[in-house]
């Protein structure tokens, strides 16, 4: 398993795409609060050049950080795996071709992720208007999108490996953590006990997560942790079951 | 002779339809191996089940006599290549064996260097591999199945695309190979006169069954198709071969020439026989079938059947 993290990881830093991917999210991140800056400064009326409203884009953004992280998977779960025929004649398991890519490249998502969260702070802090709250607020409701994000990241990972086209994925993961909840809301809303699940569904969770923030009541939930497990249990169990078996053309 | 591959009862089935027959098969140490068919005979589909690609639905193949677990280890000493080898398009040759030299723990660097060189592909090793031509990246998939020193190759296909010098070159760098450092190779090509001058042994396959398989011996001594004669008289030698051989079969062609399909063990004595009675023989040549002609006859005759 050493040597296929060396050599993928030889090509993952030699692709341009997470590169590319991570500078443009930390522009946009930087052009969103100089945008801020500038609109407060301009006008002192002005209500949004706080870091309040500036790190709830973040937290209002949980679908976007996970299509981005999904971006990260493919730079080795896309057009490379077409490589993995040489790799698996060479005698090295599918189990290892799955578990490295994950590793490798969550590893790199979630260095990003936090070089993003430590930019936004600092950015928020220095240029816009902050109270003693703001910070710890992210920082907790940060910690309840973890294993939201990270289960839309394995749920990605699976998909790749097991050869699910873009769209689909895309469609995939704009359901599950856009319209989940509403969905599960209106079909369980009949049948008693089960009418209260949407409560749990990712999207229902991500939009709780905002508006505890928005109303300074944000908490450490165990709630997105279980729902966070539950998928990424069941996404890292098929895949890799599922992987095993799969032919490689 | 150590065997290398060998198959038990190997079967593969898509949905319905059984590509593979149950297969007993092996390949021996030193062989340079070819399989022989049609498209859609099986051939791939073995060479991928081989290779781990896809898993057979029953029996079961060991490779250097290893089987399930044990099999990683023994794939080590082996190289593949299945169809057209893949690579990263925007990596040069370097840096395209280089991330196969991680993953494959090949200590030495310089390796990469020396496989290039064998392939010939010494002075292209800074090109991108999307700017290479197909008989390019088909040397750089040869390198590659070399970067670890194997005992034996599985080449499906592996002059696809190459010219005619390119298809001297590879036909004689794997005899090179075979015969300098013993590495065994089991090839299939659609390229028959290419498989004739490189294999040791032939191995036909129809229909996911192998049909025949012979040495290089067996498919001469059995490609003896006719015997050939240009004689002054025509009609005279008709009769003396009708009289002599009861069950002779021959043609007589335009230009005074006769072609004679059976008794071709027996063309001293035809030629003498012809020769006394005073027939005049202009020229007299037992004619083989090459392994494209063998083949044919042999899908045609199975298809009669």
């Amino acid at each position: 398993m050493i040597n296929y993290l060396k050599s993928e990881s030889y090509r993952l830093l030699r692709k341009k795409g997470p590169y590319l991917t991570s500078m443009i999210s930390l522009l946009l991140i930087a052009a969103a609060s100089a945008l801020l800056y500038f609109f407060g400064q301009s006008d002192p009326n002005f209500p949004y050049a706080t870091s309040k409203f500036f790190y709830s884009n973040v937290i209002s953004g949980g679908v976007l950080i996970i299509l981005v992280g999904s971006l990260y998977n493919l730079a080795l779960t896309g057009q490379d795996m077409s490589l993995i025929k040489q790799s698996i004649s060479f005698g090295i398991s599918r189990s290892v071709i799955f578990w490295s890519k994950l590793l490798l490249t969550l590893s790199y998502f979630l260095l990003i992720c936090v070089v993003g969260i430590l930019f936004v702070i600092v950015l928020g802090e220095n240029l816009l208007l902050s109270d003693d709250q703001s910070v710890r607020n992210l920082l907790i409701a940060c910690v309840n999108m973890v294993p939201i994000v990270l289960s839309g990241f394995f749920l990605t990972h699976t998909l790749k490996m097991l050869k699910v086209g873009d769209i689909y994925l895309i469609f995939t993961l704009l359901f599950m953590y856009g319209f989940s909840g509403t969905l599960l809301r209106y079909l369980l809303r009949p049948i008693a006990g089960l009418d209260a699940l949407y409560h749990y569904a990712p999207s229902t969770l991500l939009s709780d997560n905002l508006m505890d923030f928005v109303n300074d009541s944000v908490h450490f939930g165990s709630e997105y942790w279980i729902t966070g497990t539950v998928i990424s249990g069941i996404a890292l169990l098929i895949g890799a079951k599922w992987f095993a078996k799969q032919n490689i053309d | 002779m150590g065997t290398i591959i060998q198959t038990y009862q190997l079967t593969k089935k898509f949905k319905e339809q059984e590509v593979i027959k149950p297969l007993d098969f092996s390949v021996k140490k030193g062989e340079i191996c070819a399989l022989i068919g049609k498209n859609g005979a099986g051939k791939s589909t073995l060479f991928k089940i081989l290779s781990g690609q896809i898993m057979p639905t029953a029996g079961e193949f060991q490779l250097f006599g290893k089987s399930g677990k044990e099999m990683d280890q023994a794939k080590k000493r082996m190289g593949f290549i299945i169809e057209a080898p893949v690579f990263f398009p925007d990596f040069t040759a370097i840096q395209n064996l280089e991330y196969f030299r991680l993953q494959r723990g090949v200590v030495e660097k310089k390796r990469i260097y020396e496989v290039l060189e064998i392939v010939g592909l010494e002075n292209q090793k800074r090109k991108r591999f999307r700017d290479y031509s197909m008989g390019m990246k088909q040397r750089l998939g040869i390198a590659l199945c070399l970067l670890s020193n194997p005992d034996c190759l599985v080449l499906d296909e592996p002059i696809n695309g190459l010219d005619a010098e390119g298809i001297m070159e590879i036909r004689h760098l794997l005899k090179k190979l075979n015969q300098e450092k013993q590495i065994t190779i089991f090839i299939s090509s659609h390229i028959l006169t290419e498989l004739e001058q490189l294999a040791t042994r032939y191995v036909f396959i129809k229909n996911g069954v192998i049909v025949d398989d012979l040495s290089k011996e067996s498919l001469e001594a059995k490609s003896k198709k006719q015997i050939l004669l240009s004689v002054s008289d025509p009609a005279k030698s008709s009769q003396i071969l009708e009289r002599t051989f009861a069950d002779i079969q021959f043609k007589v062609l335009p230009n005074q020439v006769i072609t004679i399909q059976n008794h071709v063990e027996s063309s001293g004595e035809i030629n003498r026989l012809l020769v006394d009675q005073g027939v005049v023989v202009k020229e007299f040549r037992i004619e083989a079938l090459n392994l494209e002609e063998y083949f044919l006859g042999l899908v045609e005759e199975i298809s009669h059947d």
